[in-house]
């Protein structure tokens, strides 16, 4: 639960500041997906980018707690 | 801060009875049962539920120019703010709005501490109505605890559903309101009766308010002590003449129990009479009497309930309470501390905050409610036409902040005997931007061939001191 939480709280904020920040500068209807301009409305544009910031900002934070496993962790029989 | 007297461990700071293992930094989390308190800080953390939350869920239902009133219309991508429209190139003043917000946290956090986390912040509120709520269906925290530890009843699952079936309606409706502000309120009223909510509206709606319930209904201290940044850093912006809440361990050590009318000193005991009280009142379960901890967020309730014991006990009140680091160790009087209250870092805060707020305001009140952007047509450079002139041609997007229909003319100078050819002149909807394409004439020999400076000037028909200049090159073959 605590790793979970580790890996899903600081993503959801930083995708927040990055959400705020991509969509001010960008304009969704602006976008293109696989070439095509994206046909969504712009709610769900905004939806599935926060949703796909967050999932990024979580990859890398799941890296960190990865990474961060101590020696005796690895070491550890099961 | 040291401990003057062996005493006993109050209840709730006591070991978890579960194992932990060895690298987790936390300890397993034992429910708080929050006594409920009232006082004086109390009713200020009451008055700021109430003013905090007619605001929040108040606002989507104004009108203003037969509009919401506010409206950060997401699909339009424009913020309607009572009578101002903001676009996308608005952006600055969002920017200095987040610069004011954090001058304001440091500036009141220098002076008094954490009064953003103890009286403001969302998760206090909503912790507080939820709090509230769970008193009022199961009990005092006394009631709630034997019945948690008891068999599960018929009493105990129809109390803890009604709490939560209430905590889940405010959840839901706090989530309503939150996508209220970025979609049309009156919109998604009427998708209510038919449940037609936009599938992402939806989404918001359940997200924010399955979030609301859960940070304020079941991780409530949890969210402060391990997941706000915020608790973090806030220690850097304390100095030791921060006004914050503090047990006065001069005047309350030694702590012991003792019949009520002795006077301490006879019985070689200070003024806590080691009730326990401001420990089971706190939010987030710490002791204060062991002085300034990370977890507490600032509320005041163990200050409302150790002077409600002092009252009792014939002490003076004040055993717990607002006092600065230098006050204690000086025995400054309220003089004194208040007289440091303006000392160089407030003052640096201070003016900073002021500087940047008139900056705000004065940028709000001169914004230009016209804004023209200039583009020249790539396909064609430069066309030479009937007699001898040559025609560059630009699109012009013009765009209209107000929210009334406007006409702009425009004007060409720069070049000699230059001039617009065709229509000059453009009306926009409110709050709109309309494109508009500007074939630009001038004899072939007016300037020198390649690219020549010339300016479009952009005026509000009813308004000529409404006028916008843009510059932008007008080229001419070799």
């Amino acid at each position: 639960m605590l790793k979970w939480i580790q890996v899903l709280w600081p993503s959801f904020l930083v995708a927040a500041v990055a959400e705020a920040i991509f969509f001010t500068v960008i304009d969704p209807q602006e976008l293109y997906l696989f070439g095509q301009p994206v046909h969504y409305g712009p709610l769900a544009t905004y939806s599935i980018g926060f949703l796909g910031f967050w999932l990024v900002c979580a990859a890398s934070s799941l890296s960190t707690v990865f990474l961060q496993r101590g020696a005796d962790e690895l070491n550890r029989r099961h | 801060m040291t401990m003057n007297s062996p005493s006993p461990q109050p209840q709730q700071a006591a070991k978890p009875n579960s194992p932990q293992s060895a690298d987790t930094l936390y300890e397993s989390r034992k429910k708080l049962y929050v006594r409920a308190v009232t006082g004086v800080f109390a009713n200020w953390r009451w008055a700021l539920v109430w003013i905090t939350q007619i605001i929040f869920y108040g606002l989507p239902w104004l009108s203003w120019n037969d509009r919401q009133a506010v409206l950060l219309h997401l699909t339009e991508r424009k913020f309607y703010i009572f009578g101002w429209v903001f676009w996308p190139q608005d952006v600055f003043f969002l920017a200095i709005l987040l610069i004011i917000s954090a001058y304001a946290l440091f500036f009141f956090t220098a002076i008094a501490g954490r009064l953003w986390c103890g009286y403001a912040c969302p998760q206090t509120v909503y912790t507080e109505i939820f709090m509230w709520i769970e008193q009022k269906i199961e009990g005092d925290h006394i009631k709630r605890q034997k019945r948690d530890q008891g068999p599960m009843s018929g009493e105990k699952l129809l109390r803890r559903g009604a709490k939560f079936l209430v905590w889940g309606l405010v959840a839901l409706w706090t989530g309503f309101t939150f996508v209220a502000y970025f979609s049309p309120l009156h919109e998604l009223l009427q998708s209510v009766p038919t449940f037609g909510f936009g599938p992402w509206e939806l989404f918001w709606i359940l997200f924010y308010g399955a979030f609301t319930f859960l940070f304020a209904g079941v991780m409530r201290e949890q969210v402060c002590k391990y997941m706000c940044p915020y608790a973090r850093f806030q220690a850097v912006m304390f100095d030791p003449d921060t006004l914050v809440i503090t047990y006065d361990e001069e005047r309350g050590e030694p702590r012991g129990t003792r019949k009520k009318g002795i006077d301490p000193r006879t019985v070689s005991k200070g003024d806590c009479i080691d009730c326990g009280i401001c420990v089971q009142v706190c939010p987030t379960g710490i002791d204060i009497r062991n002085g300034l901890q990370y977890e507490c967020i600032g509320c005041a309730a163990c200050i409302d309930a150790c002077d409600q014991v002092m009252d009792k006990m014939n002490y003076p009140r004040g055993l717990i309470r607002y006092t600065t680091e230098n006050a204690l160790k000086k025995h400054w009087g309220s003089k004194e501390i208040l007289g440091h209250v303006l000392r160089p870092r407030t003052l640096i805060y201070g003016t900073i905050l002021v500087a940047i707020s008139l900056a705000f305001v004065w940028g709000l009140a001169t914004r230009d409610p016209l804004r023209v952007d200039v583009i020249r047509d790539r396909a064609s450079l430069a066309r030479e036409v009937e007699d001898g002139q040559i025609e560059n041609v630009y699109r012009l997007q013009v765009m209209n902040m107000t929210e009334a229909p406007r006409a702009f003319r425009f004007e060409v100078s720069g070049l000699p005997g230059v001039k617009i050819g065709g229509e000059q002149r453009v009306e926009v909807a409110p709050a709109a931007t309309q494109a508009v394409t500007l074939q630009v004439l001038v004899p072939y020999d007016a300037g020198k061939p390649g690219s020549n400076p010339i300016h479009f000037q952009v005026t509000a028909e009813d308004d000529p001191s409404l006028t916008v200049r843009e510059e932008t090159t007008f080229l001419l073959p070799r």
